[in-house]
């Protein structure tokens, strides 16, 4: 084994890295927003918008990712939308989480005691006060491990955007292993900036929870 | 002068009736105790007067605000519905205080989301609800630091928060264990002496005798005999009341 060669390789690794967090963190903010949104249309039964957002997360949760991938790398230039890889691998990300999320927020939601929504109204809050002030504070709390658990997920399916072009963490091992013959050793490394960079992330998260739950501690 | 009047509320779940058209005309500073079995339809109708429940037809006046039902609840009738939430405090039998708030957070949360006072005014008027039902020292505690009959206490401060017309209890001593049961009485107490305006379905009836202006027995969705605490305990006309009386006794 070639040591010089690993030393060598770490920067373009790290890069990488950096590419992969990029696409970690947007995709996470949009498949927040997109998932709080239609977990809200679904309970409040919006007209219209409801059933399309059922559609979409079935359609969504009953794909693989990597078609949903190449639909929209591969398959939406054929009718006019030419998206960049990078661009691509956000939507299909997002998209995918966001679907997920939903589902998680829904949930949570209808998870909080109705009570607490009667006791709002009864005060005379309209349903969007008890919801902004009463219901989301606390269906935050209850839906942040399972967002844990789909941000980990997210975070690894970053990795399938290698297939189309972006130069992320295993792209970038997969292109430094043709030069240097060192599957193993390079694999590894990727794999424990993977494992770093999720355990930073759960620890985050962890912390977010522990301080949402203090009003529980006696 | 009449505070609260209701006329005709009827409500059924599904094919099953469980409220057949009650009427009931409160005074100001009236205190109304509503008894009777569980399924009588007791917390069904207090439930129904704010609309937490929406009566299938019925007129309820509260203080100024009227709402005649029929049917379906208009848009206007809802912003009339939340005009009469307002200076109506209901207290439920779980409490349901905001587990994420402090006790002074929770009596602020009406006067700061629905009055838009400043906070520092929101927080010194809650902070002088929470001494008048006693817990001056538990105001930056959550409720799940506090025992039941502290967190029915708060909630009632809650329920004040807004100068409530007309205080509405659902059971509020139903979930609390015995030893708790009197500091929250006692409070109550201490409004019915201070003039309040409530309606109190309960089964404390050493409380109802001691309190009441007048005792309401409901059974089966209907109010069966109603009268001066003494003359429904000590001397019920119907043969259900008699039946209700001694089997709680």
């Amino acid at each position: 084994m070639e040591f010089t060669m690993i030393i060598d390789s770490v920067p373009a690794l790290l890069k990488a890295s950096a590419m992969t967090l990029f696409l970690s963190c947007i995709s996470v903010i949009i498949a927040l927003v997109i998932g709080f949104f239609t977990a809200l249309i679904r309970i409040g039964r919006l007209p219209v918008l409801h059933q399309i957002a059922s559609v979409y997360i079935s359609v969504i949760r009953g794909t693989p990712l990597l078609v949903q991938i190449f639909v929209i790398y591969y398959g939406l230039p054929q009718i006019g939308i030419s998206l960049d890889p990078i661009s691509s691998g956000i939507m299909a990300l997002s998209l995918n989480a966001g679907a997920y999320l939903s589902e998680s927020f829904r949930a949570s939601i209808l998870a909080v005691d109705k009570g607490q929504t009667e006791a709002a109204i009864s005060m005379g809050m309209t349903y969007g006060q008890a919801m902004r002030r009463i219901i989301l504070p606390q269906s935050l709390r209850i839906a942040i491990p399972t967002l844990s658990n789909s941000f980990i997920v997210l975070i690894k399916d970053t990795s399938l955007v290698s297939v189309i072009t972006v130069t992320e963490l295993l792209q970038m091992s997969s292109l430094i292993i043709a030069k240097t013959f060192e599957p193993l050793t390079i694999y590894l490394i990727a794999a424990a900036i993977y494992w770093i960079l999720i355990t930073c992330f759960t620890q985050l998260l962890d912390r977010f929870e522990r301080h949402s739950s203090k009003h529980l501690a006696q | 002068m009449k505070i609260v009047e209701v006329k005709n509320v009827r409500k059924q779940f599904g094919s099953s009736p469980v409220l057949c058209g009650i009427d009931l005309d409160v005074e100001k500073s009236e205190v109304v105790v509503i008894m009777g079995p569980s399924g009588s339809g007791k917390s069904t109708f207090l439930r129904c007067l704010t609309n937490l429940e929406t009566p299938d037809e019925g007129d309820i006046r509260i203080g100024p605000h009227v709402i005649r039902i029929n049917g379906r609840v208009t848009r206007e009738q809802k912003k009339e519905i939340r005009e009469m939430r307002k200076k109506t405090g209901f207290v439920f039998q779980s409490f349901n205080l905001f587990p994420h708030k402090t006790a002074l957070e929770n009596v602020m949360e009406g006067p700061l989301t629905i009055r838009n006072l400043p906070a520092a005014e929101a927080r010194e008027a809650a902070g002088s609800l929470l001494e008048k039902v006693g817990l001056g020292d538990r105001k930056d505690h959550y409720p799940a630091q506090l025992s039941g009959g502290q967190q029915q206490r708060v909630a009632i401060a809650r329920a004040l928060s807004l100068d409530p017309t007309v205080m509405l209890y659902d059971e509020p001593t139903s979930a609390l264990d015995p030893e708790l049961v009197r500091e929250v009485l006692q409070v109550i107490k201490e409004l019915a002496l201070e003039g309040m305006t409530m309606i109190i379905v309960t089964h404390e009836m050493g409380f109802a005798k001691d309190v009441a202006d007048r005792v309401i027995f409901m059974d089966g969705g209907v109010i069966v005999e109603q009268g001066k605490p003494e003359q429904v305990f000590d001397h019920p006309q119907h043969e259900r009341t008699k039946r209700f009386l001694s089997s709680t006794k």
